[in-house]
């Protein structure tokens, strides 16, 4: 039985999209989770009551913001049942939230940040080298969809389900697709690579072969990145070399010419 | 007009910046998004998708994980597209070396992201005191006001760096281009070649994938072959 009214539901679901507006290095996402429950909470418990349930939902709190709606849903369901005395005494609410929290976070990095993002950069990045405007809404949308999908259906889920969704996500296999997203968007950097420099080379009618040779810096310094070396020092050393060639070669042109 | 070109790509820093941690995270905050949406508010969104398919890959590989901080790269696209746009017209030059110029200076100012981003989740942690004085007090509205005020130091540090950034780049880009100007048009098209490849290489490395640049190297030359036997 549902207790709480859509527009209720709604009303979280809403807030948790703000849920990291007060990030602090203490609570991390405390304030957030709490303000976010709030409307629900209002709704299971008298004035007095909320106040002290509220309590329990300021302290440490931090997940990945895409599956936080999970983890929220399912707390408004044992919220839900704790109001009406049905629930599993034996459980607290708090401990299921931060048993949850951690590993969420886990999977929820790896999948959207360290899968999706990168896959759908670099599918976009296709059309930005052609010149197409349209490619930062392509991005949008597409690197959108899986989020909006997750943050959606997982928190009506959730609701539905309460401690039984950890269940559910397990069902899903979320990690394995985080490899998954990772090994696609390895692939599709290297194709946009391949489509960058051959691209690059056909616009100075240089031999296309010689793009095959871009792999080796590539690859050394994808090693150097693997040390710890920075972006930064490795964007630096790079522009350096670049130049350095660039006017080297513009003095031997014109020495040739002489 | 020059003030009213900064004072929109405020407004685009202060949105971008705040759906990069505070709210929604639906990634306009990502530079292939901010830096057109930049270039198309102030009359060149060409010059904002090249700066944004520059910069979106260089430090894609830096994830948001618990309290790590990454560079801002968000507010390097939008106060590069702002600096380009304007120098464009003000120095009566443009073209790929003003941008990579631009670049190279603003690209190691987004470090200083990373300052205002950390000032502000410490400020933050004041609210959290401020909520335990508000259930102390029985306002349930005072300490949901507090969440919201979060937004504030938010917004104040993504603006902050964007004027950093911004100040940076008007203050050196237009000293140091008399210098650069011809030493980078003999290598601005490879530069702007290399610049993604970087990123790209900097994913590869620290990507969590087993035999990731095996499958990386097939990928490339797989697709190397298929264009140039079409």
């Amino acid at each position: 039985m549902m207790t709480l009214s859509w527009r209720t539901r709604l009303h979280v679901w809403l807030r948790l999209l703000l849920l990291q507006a007060s990030w602090n290095f203490e609570r991390l996402q405390g304030i957030g989770f709490f303000y976010a429950l709030l409307p629900g909470l209002k709704k299971l418990y008298s004035k007095e009551q909320v106040l002290s349930v509220s309590k329990n939902y300021v302290g440490y709190f931090n997940t990945h913001p895409y599956l936080a709606p999970l983890v929220a849903g399912a707390v408004l369901k044992l919220e839900e049942e704790r109001a009406a005395k049905r629930g599993d005494e034996s459980i607290a609410i708090e401990e299921f939230k931060e048993m949850v929290a951690a590993p969420y976070a886990a999977i929820g990095d790896a999948l959207f940040w360290g899968g999706l993002r990168p896959l759908v950069a670099g599918v976009t990045l296709f059309f930005a080298v052609k010149g197409i405007l349209w490619a930062p809404l392509i991005f949008l949308v597409f690197f959108n969809l899986a989020p909006m999908w997750f943050r959606t259906a997982f928190f009506l889920r959730g609701y539905r389900q309460g401690l039984r969704s950890v269940e559910f996500i397990q069902q899903h296999n979320l990690p394995d697709w985080a490899i998954h997203t990772k090994e696609a968007a390895v692939v599709v950097l290297g194709g946009l690579s391949a489509f960058m420099v051959f691209s690059h080379l056909n616009l100075k009618q240089l031999t296309s072969w010689l793009g095959l040779l871009t792999l080796l810096p590539m690859i050394l310094l994808s090693l150097v990145a693997r040390k710890g070396i920075s972006t930064l020092m490795l964007v630096i050393i790079t522009s350096v070399c670049i130049v350095c060639a660039g006017l080297f070669w513009a003095d031997v042109a014109l020495l040739l010419k002489i | 007009m020059i003030s009213v070109d900064l004072f929109l790509g405020a407004l685009i820093a202060l949105f971008c910046g705040l759906d990069r941690v505070a709210i929604l995270q639906f990634m306009i905050s990502r530079p292939i998004v901010a830096a057109p949406l930049t270039g198309l508010v102030l009359g060149d969104p060409q010059v904002g998708l090249q700066i944004g398919l520059l910069v979106e890959l260089l430090w894609l590989a830096r994830l948001p994980v618990g309290a790590a901080v990454p560079p801002d790269d968000t507010q390097v696209a939008i106060a590069s597209s702002v600096l380009v746009i304007i120098l464009g017209r003000v120095l009566d030059a443009g073209g790929l070396e003003l941008i990579l110029l631009a670049l190279l200076v603003t690209v190691p100012l987004g470090k200083v992201g990373q300052y205002f981003d950390h000032y502000a989740r410490h400020y933050n942690v004041r609210l959290s005191k401020q909520v335990e004085l508000a259930f102390e007090r029985g306002s349930l509205a005072m300490a949901e006001w507090q969440h919201l005020r979060g937004l504030v130091s938010f917004s104040l540090a993504a603006v902050a760096t964007y004027a950093v950034i911004l100040a940076g780049g008007l203050i050196i880009v237009p000293l140091i281009w008399p210098l650069f100007h011809e030493p980078l048009s003999y290598s601005s098209d490879w530069l702007a070649l290399a610049l993604p490849l970087v990123g790209i290489a900097v994913i590869l490395g620290t990507i969590n994938v087993s035999r990731a640049i095996t499958l990386f190297c097939a990928s490339f030359g797989m697709a190397f072959l298929l264009m140039w036997l079409v």
